[in-house]
């Protein structure tokens, strides 16, 4: 069809912005800032418990940021689209600071017996006896020992670094080599690429629900679901796009991303973003309305201990924060398509992301369980996570400073430089 | 309403969407309101060159979804509760946790059909008649491969001779006058 090209081109320069050292700079100066307070925290409580499980909180956040952004970017590379390639590489620095997760996953694996009450408690007889726990708890621990006792704790931990390190060595290396080959390679590499993703997707899946179950649901060692590990799948993809377009829009005032970055694709990340506010109130829901329709004594305590008292008022929050304010503002057209509300909706996510895993961690706790009370301890929650995620967006910043933001050799990137609304 | 008569408008062809949309962008700078293009698949910048403006199909769909949601939701909850109390399993009668993938579909449903018959309302159709469809290179080419712009005659700026004159000045490929 006759008609003008308006295609713009892409800066010569496709580095990340100076303004990234700012943040940088900044994240380390809250990242201390709330070291600090969650030091003087801990003297106040006298106790180093709450620091732990709000460790847990941070390291399950920042570990969704990561593994989480590693599995968005296998997802791209399978689904295609141009809302991929405007991702791609603040995807892969994500998946890049899997380094940082390790470490706070040592934090945690050192202090099992604080955290965990399997691994706390030695001669399951005695502890019953001495009225620590009761049979139920004494029946699970002993019935799932072969499968929660510390060593495997540790090897399925260190398996499953190993996959995802592995996954995101292989797909940063290839991205970079993409880049430097002719375009006449491209669709050899499109082929390439989809075809780790794909089984990497698989493999995720599977490993991230085994990891979760040790890390999270195996706190409460009597509780069992059957949907738990696609909960956090569908939480962690909630959290990473809601972070992902806070970075995509805080680029776009600088190049590269001010000329890549389009309405449309915007658009589109909202929609998608939208999806999975739904699916997770689908998930989170389903699997509440089964175990209130069973009311079996297996399964109901769990949510009894997170409902009973004072907890309806957290739970109810968690409703509305996670799920009715960013549904009913993603709703809008109009916001979708705009920069700095739809930032404030996700920043608003990523929050709420984590009040969820503050609902789903602290009531594991027999001092916590069915009461929620205040403590100095319980302040952790609002501090150790904040220090942790900010020194995780440090790491991030780095990695994003490591190589050009925008991928060059792919086929979406001549449809990205186009006008939008293009005449076929 | 007595049968309308006289010109409906004047119709200019295009070979092009991009003609067509300088056309109408002119057009709609030059103060004409009662204008209308036809494309044989959406092009989003000419709804938006003679002055797309907000509809009331979100509203309709809201309204819808929330009527639906809250219907099912007062079924459930008239049966369960008045009509036919029954003890399931010990559980209270108001036992809202199910009642809420029933309402959550109904919601939906509405929803669904809310917008699609609100926005085939708003739409005006069906129609049985449209006196577009007397021009022979409307009938031919509206779903294939021209792009048309017409000048109502509703319009308090149309004159016959004028308008003619001011459609030919965007070299379309015909200017055809179109009866009731």
């Amino acid at each position: 069809m006759a008609h003008e090209t308006h295609a713009k081109t892409l800066p010569a320069d496709l580095g990340a912005p100076a303004f990234v050292d700012g943040w940088q700079k900044r994240a380390l100066i809250i990242g201390l800032a709330f070291s600090v307070i969650a030091a003087g925290l801990a003297l106040a409580d006298g106790s180093i418990d709450h620091v732990l499980r709000a460790w847990l909180l941070g390291m399950v956040l920042t570990f969704g940021f990561s593994v989480g952004g590693l599995a968005l970017l296998m997802v791209q590379y399978c689904s295609g689209g141009k809302w991929g390639l405007l991702l791609r590489r603040p995807l892969e620095a994500m998946s890049r600071t899997l380094p940082l997760v390790f470490v706070y996953w040592v934090v945690v694996t050192l202090s099992l017996r604080k955290l965990y009450l399997w691994a706390a408690v030695g001669d399951v007889s005695a502890a019953l006896k001495s009225g620590w726990i009761n049979e139920v708890q004494a029946h699970a621990i002993e019935f799932k020992r072969p499968m929660l006792n510390p060593m495997a704790f540790v090897v399925t931990g260190l398996v499953c670094f190993a996959i995802w390190g592995f996954y995101t060595w292989r797909l940063n290396a290839l991205g970079l080599q993409r880049d430097a080959a002719s375009p006449a390679t491209t669709p050899k590499w499109i082929k390439r690429m989809e075809n780790i993703s794909g089984p990497g997707i698989v493999v995720y899946a599977i490993t991230m629900s085994a990891a979760v179950i040790y890390w999270v649901m195996s706190l409460d060692p009597t509780w069992y679901s059957s949907v738990y590990g696609l909960l956090f799948l569908v939480g962690q993809a909630y959290g990473v796009l809601a972070l992902s377009i806070i970075v995509v829009i805080s680029l776009s005032k600088a190049e590269p991303f001010k000329t890549i970055l389009r309405q449309t694709e915007q658009h589109d990340l909202g929609k998608l973003t939208f999806a999975f506010v739904m699916l997770n109130i689908y998930l989170a829901f389903s699997q509440f309305l089964i175990i209130w329709s069973g009311n079996l004594p297996e399964e109901i305590p769990w949510y009894l201990d997170r409902i009973r008292g004072h907890w309806g008022v957290i739970i109810t929050l968690d409703l509305i924060f996670h799920w009715l304010i960013p549904f009913t503002l993603l709703l809008s057209r109009d916001l979708k398509r705009n920069k700095k509300r739809l930032v404030l909706v996700c920043q608003w996510m990523v929050f709420a992301r984590a009040f969820d895993l503050f609902w789903l961690i602290e009531p594991n706790f027999k001092d916590a369980a069915g009461n929620l009370h205040f403590s100095w301890g319980i302040l952790e929650y609002a501090a150790v996570p904040v220090a942790m995620v900010a020194f995780w967006v440090a790491y991030f910043c780095t990695q994003l400073k490591t190589r050009p933001l925008v991928q060059t050799n792919d086929p979406h990137l001549a449809e990205i430089l186009e006008p939008e609304h293009v005449h076929a | 309403m007595p049968p309308r008569e006289g010109t409906y408008g004047l119709l200019a062809e295009f070979d092009t969407p991009g003609d067509l949309i300088r056309a109408a962008r002119q057009a709609r700078q030059d103060g004409w309101r009662r204008l209308d293009c036809y494309t044989p698949y959406p092009v989003e910048e000419a709804a938006e060159a003679i002055g797309f403006h907000r509809n009331k199909v979100p509203l309709l769909t809201l309204i819808g979804g929330l009527m639906g949601g809250a219907a099912m939701f007062g079924l459930e909850v008239w049966i369960s509760v008045l009509a036919y109390p029954l003890n399931i399993g010990g559980r209270p009668t108001y036992s809202w946790p199910a009642f809420i993938v029933p309402a959550y579909e109904w919601t939906i449903l509405f929803a669904g059909l809310s917008a699609a018959f609100g926005m085939l309302a708003l739409n005006g159709l069906p129609a049985l008649y449209h006196p577009l469809f007397n021009a022979p290179n409307f009938r031919d080419g509206a779903t294939t491969d021209k792009f048309f712009l017409c000048l109502e005659a509703l319009d308090p700026k149309f004159d016959l001779a004028e308008a003619k004159k001011y459609l030919e000045s965007f070299q379309p490929v015909s200017v055809v006058e179109v009866q009731y």
